[in-house]
């Protein structure tokens, strides 16, 4: 075999024989140490749930307490025990509430189960390949993710109780054992997860790079990708760059927390220890080395909601998308300014005023690809034939989430402004919507509309329709009025508001927030009915390509098999969103061109 | 095997590597004559220069392992464009990085006098680290002639 | 779209799928952008320290710190000598790295199988180097949160400077150590004809990439901690 022959083989040979014989498949190797990427991102896909619900759920807990700080709930203290001693939560135990919250929602909800999800189910599928440039390597992504999962829900049953100094483990709180309860060994759990975490989002990021550069199908060129591949495409090369620096950050925390290094730490007092000896660190480098992963984290999150919503919408609206290139562009743009404008953070840490202001103008451009981004998800709707299918509601509310939730970030992003708003319930509005909500809406959007490819059924429109809108509603009706309170000063991640005069006006409110809050959580548990309902009796999916969509994967079977394909691959002659084309409904990726078609993209 | 190279062109990478290894240990070399010249310098300035045209060696350095030794220069433009781009990303990592770190310094030396004081007494040689030193290397030095 | 159909240029044909854009086979790529995200963790660190370096007032002389040999007589001061060995021995199992990795590709096992011996006998010796040199401090009572040393101009010193040094050096050590085990076992599987079943050693030139990748973290560690 000579040299190029090796190079290209994978694409020809290597993954052919999956197509053609089944292999003998265990309960174990079909289900639990699978190497197909359609189960693998079935895994990360309800991993993710059982994650999002845990997540949810604390959140219920800690909107009780901030909901109704008087009153004592007696069913607390037999479910918490000791973390809610009279029926009421613990300032403890609210502070780890909290932050396990956002350390669950953000990294393994939003970065592990959407990413990982649809990265691995779509990007093989879409590209027209057998399966993932490595399966192994993509396996071990999952077992990793699993592990730290595991590790850090075991942080919840140490004696101490989870970290408890917020997601972002800022030292000191994070770097001295004795700073808070929280800070034990609950802490020291937190970073393995973490650690291990990092190492699973590696794995899968080079494996998605790798996957989609080397492994397109004949004809498919890097201008006829579906946008879902580029955002993920993004969203790999994000992680793969930004990550590291985090766990550059964490090893460092490990030696002061664990060595006596004073990396982060210096001139502390701690009540009851006395002065420290640490000496000449300082925990400004700890914010800078945490949001230069922090910040790519948040696209890290968004650009795959971003990439599915384009699709589904040019899919639903039967028009091709508004701009692909300025899209793809904007993609672009937004993935290079992730990384410019960590600083933004923190503001008023005693950053350099004039570094500031640098960091000031570099996120307000992010503003320009991100409107470029909303103009043409507008003009792709505009005079579509929509669909109003249950996929394409999540992603129209995507874009609604997306514009209320962008503009108070131009508001935070300026320096003197935030000045004001920071560390205030504006910057959890402001976050939630744009980041948390939002992206739930993709992923939403994502379940809704790949459901009948993963599973080989549908799922039931009613109950999904009920889900939308309650959940739409009630994320505005979470968190708009947030904005008011911000704007008047309340502090994010407060135990109780009671005690201040000036925050008693918002009782009533906190306690509406409070509510709808566990009506939105509920109407979550319908979704999961839904899907878990639909998995084994939902109605079976009769036709290859239930929305008329010119992508790939709809070119496999009902339920394909290991390898995708059980003949040829198909050869990709055009782009993926040739709607409406030539008086056509839909015409397919794998069509050839036809002699007198007109030009279109 | 068709892709085994000729004879001439395996001249030519031994002669390249070579070529390479020459000019590697050369940087080197000149990176450690302007490393003595620095030792007990005063002029702060000149120091300075010199740390500048060490850092310039570095990247030099960098280039020629990543060039020719991982073999970079000969792929396609493409992969070379993939991986040298985003490595620009470390020009603002590092500005922005080492400016917040000359501004806390600032702050500090501003707003913390017992910070200033401390970087401005000087210590006695203390005994104890440097005899402890001596004693140290001694001891390990006895161990290894054992 | 009709711009990218008709295009017949060898920019269009690399890109337009079928095969890899690079004509590198997966695992390269995958290679390339591991490194790219490790280069990121050690430029990481390395500018930490910087940072750090940049918001303390007075830092220890490295000319002061660095200057033993193994064997040399009590009193010699050798500033800069012994890290110097220790950046020609990576370097040179650099070379034989590349020698191996030019055997490989003419499917010479001899050569790639005595040049990989070479490459793995300069990774050990650089890691006794190092582990002298840290034992060394170690007894003149330099470890993590411990720092013997006095700043430049006689005022005492944080003890960020050990800390840096010690988890830098001993995060690049681990990449010598786990690059070690990497090349042991390309020599055993060179040595056992799995790669002339396979008909190629891209193996090696793998495993070649992340060695390289070692010395070069190296030049970048060697200039920070010794020379600035």
């Amino acid at each position: 075999m000579s040299h190029e022959e090796v190079l290209h083989s994978h694409e020809g040979h290597g993954h052919d024989d999956h197509g053609h014989h089944e292999h003998h498949e265990t309960f174990l190797s079909k289900y639990v140490f699978s190497m197909d990427h359609k189960m693998i991102a079935k895994q990360f896909l309800i991993t993710g749930m059982v994650w999002a619900v845990l997540g949810g759920l604390m959140s219920v807990l800690f909107r009780l307490q901030l909901g109704y700080p008087e009153a004592s709930f007696p069913w607390l203290e037999s479910i918490l025990g000791k973390w809610a001693k009279g029926g009421q939560i613990t300032p403890e135990a609210y502070y780890a509430l909290v932050t396990t919250h956002g350390t669950v929602l953000v990294f393994f909800v939003l970065t592990a189960g959407l990413s990982g999800t649809f990265a691995n189910f779509l990007i093989p599928l879409q590209i027209g390949a057998r399966d993932m440039a490595s399966p192994f390597m993509n396996m071990l992504s999952y077992w990793f993710f699993f592990t730290a999962s595991i590790i850090m829900l075991s942080s919840m049953f140490v004696e101490t109780g989870p970290f408890s100094g917020g997601w972002t483990a800022y030292p000191p709180l994070s770097a001295l054992g004795d700073a808070s309860p929280g800070s034990k060994s609950g802490m020291d759990l937190w970073i393995i997860a973490m650690a291990l975490f990092i190492v699973s989002s590696l794995l899968g990021g080079l494996n998605y790079i790798a996957t989609i550069l080397n492994m397109r199908t004949k004809g498919m060129s890097m201008t006829r990708l579906p946008l879902t591949i580029w955002a993920l495409f993004f969203t790999a090369v994000l992680g793969v760059l930004s990550f590291p620096v985090l766990l550059s950050g964490m090893i460092l925390l490990i030696f002061d927390r664990n060595f006596h290094t004073s990396f982060y730490l210096s001139d502390i007092f701690v009540n009851g220890v006395g002065a420290l000896s640490n000496e000449g660190g300082s925990a400004i480098l700890y914010q800078h080395l945490f949001w230069f992963l922090g910040h790519p984290e948040v696209y890290i999150i968004l650009l795959p909601a971003m990439g599915m919503v384009s699709e589904i919408m040019s899919v639903n609206s039967r028009k091709p998308i508004f701009g692909y290139m300025a899209m793809l562009g904007s993609l672009f743009a937004i993935a290079v300014l992730a990384f410019l404008v960590w600083a933004h953070h923190m503001f008023v840490t005693g950053l350099n005023p004039f570094l500031g202001s640098i960091f000031v103008l570099l996120t307000l451009l992010i503003a320009v690809p991100s409107a470029i981004k909303v103009f043409n998800w507008l003009t792709t709707l505009w005079r579509g034939n929509i669909r109003f299918t249950p996929g394409m509601l999540f992603a129209i509310g995507f874009v609604s989430l997306f514009i209320s939730g962008g503009l108070t970030g131009i508001w935070l992003g300026n320096a003197a402004l935030d000045i004001h708003l920071h560390d205030t319930y504006f910057v959890i509005a402001h976050f939630h919507i744009v980041m948390g909500v939002a992206s739930m809406f993709g992923m939403f959007a994502g379940v809704y509309h790949w459901f009948p490819k993963m599973y080989g059924r549908y799922m039931n429109n009613s109950l999904a329709y009920i889900h939308f809108w309650v959940t739409l509603a009630g994320a505005y009706l979470i968190f708009w009025p947030m904005h008011y309170e911000g704007l008047a000063g309340m502090p994010r991640r407060y135990f109780d508001f009671s005690i201040w005069e000036s925050f008693k006006m918002f009782a009533d409110l906190n306690r509406f927030i409070s509510t709808v809050a566990m009506i939105v959580f509920a109407a979550q548990l319908l979704f999961l009915m839904n899907f878990f309902y639909s998995i084994f009796k939902g109605r079976k999916v009769t036709t290859l390509n239930p929305w008329q969509a010119n992508t790939l994967e709809w070119t496999t079977p009902i339920r394909p098999g290991h390898g995708n394909w059980p003949g040829e691959i198909p050869e990709v002659h055009r782009w993926p969103y040739d709607y409406g084309k030539d008086g056509q409904d839909f015409i397919p990726q794998d069509v050839p061109v036809g002699a007198n078609e007109s030009h279109g993209h | 095997m068709a892709h085994t190279h000729t004879a001439e062109e395996n001249k030519a990478v031994i002669a390249e590597i070579k070529k390479v290894t020459i000019i590697l240990s050369v940087l080197t070399i000149v990176e450690l004559i302007l490393g003595f010249w620095m030792i007990g310098m005063d002029n702060a300035g000149l120091k300075l220069a010199i740390k500048g045209s060490i850092v310039i060696l570095m990247m030099a350095k960098a280039f020629y392992i990543v060039a020719y030794f991982m073999h970079l220069k000969h792929e396609l433009k493409n992969l070379i464009m993939t991986i040298v781009v985003p490595l620009a990303l470390f020009i603002w990592f590092i500005c922005a990085f080492l400016s917040d770190g000359n501004s806390f310094r600032n702050l500090r030396n501003t707003y913390n006098p017992y910070f200033k004081e401390q970087s401005t007494i000087k210590v006695e040689k203390k005994a104890s680290p440097n005899h402890e030193s001596t004693e140290g290397a001694h001891d390990e030095k006895a161990h290894e002639q054992k | 779209m009709s711009n990218v159909t008709t295009a017949s240029s060898t920019e269009a044909k690399w890109w337009g799928g079928g095969k890899s854009p690079f004509n590198v086979e997966y695992g390269k790529v995958m290679m390339w952008y591991f490194l790219m995200s490790d280069a990121f963790t050690f430029g990481a660190f390395l500018i930490s320290y910087g940072t750090v370096r940049f918001s303390t007032n007075g830092w220890p002389d490295p000319n002061e710190v660095f200057r033993s040999f193994p064997f040399a007589p009590e009193g010699v001061h050798a500033p800069l000598v012994f890290v110097s060995v220790m950046t020609f021995i990576l370097i040179v199992s650099s070379v034989t790295m590349v020698l191996a990795v030019h055997a490989g590709k003419n499917m010479d096992k001899n050569g790639v199988v005595r040049n990989m011996i070479w490459t793995i006998i300069g990774g050990i010796a650089f890691l006794s180097c190092q582990a002298w040199e840290w034992n060394h401090l170690f007894h003149e009572g330099a470890w993590w949160g411990q720092n013997p040393f006095l700043n430049a101009d006689g005022t005492a010193s944080s003890t960020n400077f050990t800390n840096f040094f010690f988890t830098i050096t001993g995060f690049h050590g681990f990449h010598v150590l786990s690059g070690v085990v990497i090349n042991i076992i390309m020599l055993i599987m060179t040595l056992t004809d799995k790669f002339e079943q396979r008909g190629h050693y891209l193996m090696i030139e793998k495993a070649g990439l992340y060695w390289h990748f070692v010395d070069l973290v190296w030049v970048f560690v060697f200039t920070c901690f010794y020379l600035l």
